[in-house]
């Protein structure tokens, strides 16, 4: 049974009709990908008139397909049947309008991101100037994404306090040196990773799942419907075949450390902010089942290309007897030290070894004691941090998180302490406490890095 | 009455090891807290929980039991969890087949990182082998009770986590072990002999049958 379930489609129609109410301009159209990849839609470029002039900044790309959208001018009831006449069908619910150019050629979609105004009438002067610094954020990453030279260094300074879900797809691709900055290259580079990940995926798969590595496969197989157990996106068969066959493949090229679990966690982050560039929901609650499959297999592409960025900066976690773990966990330890020598002779005195709660800090980079959500935002911040953000950034990181809880812990003893540690009450933070998380990380890598003198004691 | 019997506490540490995915985190779900999931995330590094049993009037014992990932990627690290343990509970899942085979690695890790206490006449800690999961094993129960005299496992006990099965009984039985060797060597016999010996001897064994 393939039927839409008429409850279901009915619903995501309404919506869509929603978005695409008169005052809106343009709609969407059926074409021909250069790529011959998809062959979706791609839709208008919307600005609204009454919110601020959001849209309409300068690009530096050109693209032919934009160009027949500034034309692309038709009446209402054109646009409903064109949309009634089969593309809809196409595109299931969430589903951006604007999908083939987004897949093809991310950063010359920017134009297309709707910033939109808070949806009531009135708004209150907070929320007036939330907005609007939201605006000028926004513009201002716009400007660095869209030259055709990207400025790495700007972007990283921006990048540092948050960058804007809208933009953050892209943002993370150059930070992790996966999309190219000088934009003549973007589109080309981009056909040419997602076609070599494909390759490698029908490699291995060429004999189906009994021609996989057996004792790898089953690790990841047990692995991934345990991944992110909470959140319904991580439930869906599609979600879980495509992380498989992601960590498959990265495992197989990387003999050294093979598959080690946490590295299911890791991938989470990218494939979901990935994700989120090409719908117009929640993608925690989004069933990736409904996306086209050339842009499934683009998620996937660059999500594995992403894993493997930065993963590469971090190998000795994964490899045999995990050293670059073991040297944070001692690094960890003598920072302790330092900064909160009560907490330290207080865990000591309980018997309390770093190890025993450390070990999966460093190895799931905090993603089991922080949301999703929450690691979203602290990876705009590694990532900013350069080649070393998941390492040395993420140790201060770790030391920050420590001492946060330094009056608790010391009020506690052993059992108590172990029991804290593995269900810590972050379930309540937001931006905000992350943001002051890496400020505090921020301030004892200041203090303390290249300093090696004040780690030890004297 | 001025006479109340002194109450005696033991705190035993307990390792539950295993091949990844065998249900180790299940199993210490459902003893700990009587609960049960498909889906508990995989342990990383380790895991804490605390159990207390008021295992007779006047005899309380709390068991700490260390959850420790079963990746043999983690394996260096085990002689850091394993320290001062005094009883295991080794897990494989009975429908497959490799984690038994991953049984005799885990007890031979055991048996070279950790013994008991010198106190109590050192040598290998006591440890109960539990086939996990619901599903048929393959190995009749002569087998399998040869099988733990020959490799040193006090006993065998095919479990189910999600039916609630022998969970209970697996752990009671491992500690009866470790309190039987912990009297036998303080040589202070208990007030209430009936209390340990009995529970034990009471409980129901029962063999899976459903194959």
């Amino acid at each position: 049974m393939t039927d839409v379930n008429p409850a279901v489609s009915s619903t995501s129609k309404k919506v869509f009709w929603r978005r695409h109410t008169s005052s809106l301009p343009g709609g969407a159209k059926p074409v021909d990908s250069k790529t011959g990849a998809t062959k979706i839609v791609i839709g208008a470029q919307y600005s609204y008139g009454e919110t601020l002039n959001v849209v309409g900044s300068s690009s530096n790309h050109s693209s032919s397909s934009f160009e027949t959208f500034e034309n692309f001018e038709i009446d209402q009831s054109a646009q409903q049947a064109q949309l009634q006449s089969g593309t809809m069908e196409k595109l299931k619910g969430g589903v951006k309008p604007e999908i083939a150019e987004l897949v093809q050629d991310p950063i010359n979609s920017i134009k297309f991101i709707k910033f939109l105004r808070p949806k009531k009438t009135h708004l209150s002067e907070t929320e007036l100037t939330n907005y609007n610094t939201r605006l000028l954020r926004f513009n201002k990453f716009k400007d660095v994404l869209q030259s055709s030279n990207v400025d790495l260094a700007a972007l990283r300074k921006l990048s540092w306090s948050g960058i804007p879900d809208e933009l953050r797809p892209m943002a993370w691709q150059f930070l992790l040196g996966y999309l190219p900055c000088n934009s003549d290259r973007q589109v080309a580079t981009l056909a040419r990773k997602r076609k070599e990940y494909e390759d490698s995926v029908s490699q291995a798969y060429a004999k189906g799942v009994a021609g996989l590595d057996q004792a790898i496969w089953h690790q990841i197989h047990i692995d991934v419907p345990r991944t992110n157990p909470g959140t319904p996106l991580y439930q869906y068969e599609t979600t879980q075949q495509c992380l498989e066959r992601i960590l498959y493949v990265w495992s197989i090229r990387h003999p050294a450390s093979g598959y080690v679990q946490g590295i299911n966690d890791l991938v989470t982050p990218f494939f979901q902010v990935f994700l989120a560039a090409y719908i117009d929901e929640d993608p925690e609650y989004y069933d990736p089942g409904n996306l086209p499959n050339e842009v499934l297999s683009v998620i996937e592409a660059d999500s594995f290309w992403s894993l493997s960025k930065l993963l590469d900066g971090i190998q000795d976690n994964y490899t045999f007897a995990q050293p670059g773990i073991q040297r944070q966990i001692g690094k960890l330890k003598e920072l302790i030290n330092r900064i909160d020598s009560k907490l330290a002779a207080h865990l000591q005195a309980e018997g309390v070894e770093f190890i025993q709660f450390a070990f999966r800090w460093m190895n799931c980079l905090l993603m089991r004691e922080l949301s999703l959500k929450n690691t979203i935002r602290m990876w705009d911040t590694y990532l900013a941090e350069g080649p070393d953000g998941f390492s040395e950034f993420h140790l201060y990181v770790c030391a920050a998180f420590l001492v946060k809880w330094s009056d608790k812990l010391r009020s506690m003893d052993f059992q108590e302490i172990m029991m804290f540690l593995q269900s810590l009450p972050t379930s309540h933070w937001d931006e905000k406490d992350i943001e002051l998380l890496v400020s505090e990380a921020y301030m004892w890598k200041s203090l303390f890095h290249n300093a090696p003198n004040h780690l030890s004691r004297t | 009455d001025h006479n109340l019997p002194e109450v005696k506490e033991y705190l035993y540490k307990i390792l539950v090891i295993g091949d990844l995915g065998t249900g180790k985190t299940s199993i210490i779900k459902r003893y700990v807290h009587n609960i049960f999931s498909m889906h508990y995330k995989s342990t990383i590094g380790v895991d804490f929980a605390l159990k207390v049993l008021q295992w007779s009037p006047d005899t309380v014992v709390r068991l700490q039991l260390w959850d420790i990932a079963g990746q043999e990627r983690f394996g260096n690290m085990t002689k850091v969890y394993y320290k001062e343990a005094l009883g295991a509970l080794v897990v494989y899942d009975v429908t497959r087949s490799s984690t038994f085979d991953g049984v005799t690695k885990w007890k031979n890790d055991l048996d070279q990182k950790v013994s008991l206490p010198e106190a109590w006449g050192g040598g290998s800690i006591p440890v109960v082998l539990m086939g996990n999961k619901d599903g048929c094993s393959n190995k009749s129960e002569s087998e399998m009770i040869k099988y733990c005299e020959e490799n040193g496992f006090v006993r065998w006990f095919e479990t189910s986590a999600k039916e609630n099965h022998n969970v209970d009984e697996a752990a009671r039985y491992l500690v009866s072990k470790i309190l039987e060797i912990e009297q036998r060597n303080q040589g202070r016999p208990r007030q209430n002999q009936n209390g340990v010996i009995h529970i034990d001897e009471d409980q129901q064994y029962t063999p899976n049958s459903c194959c």
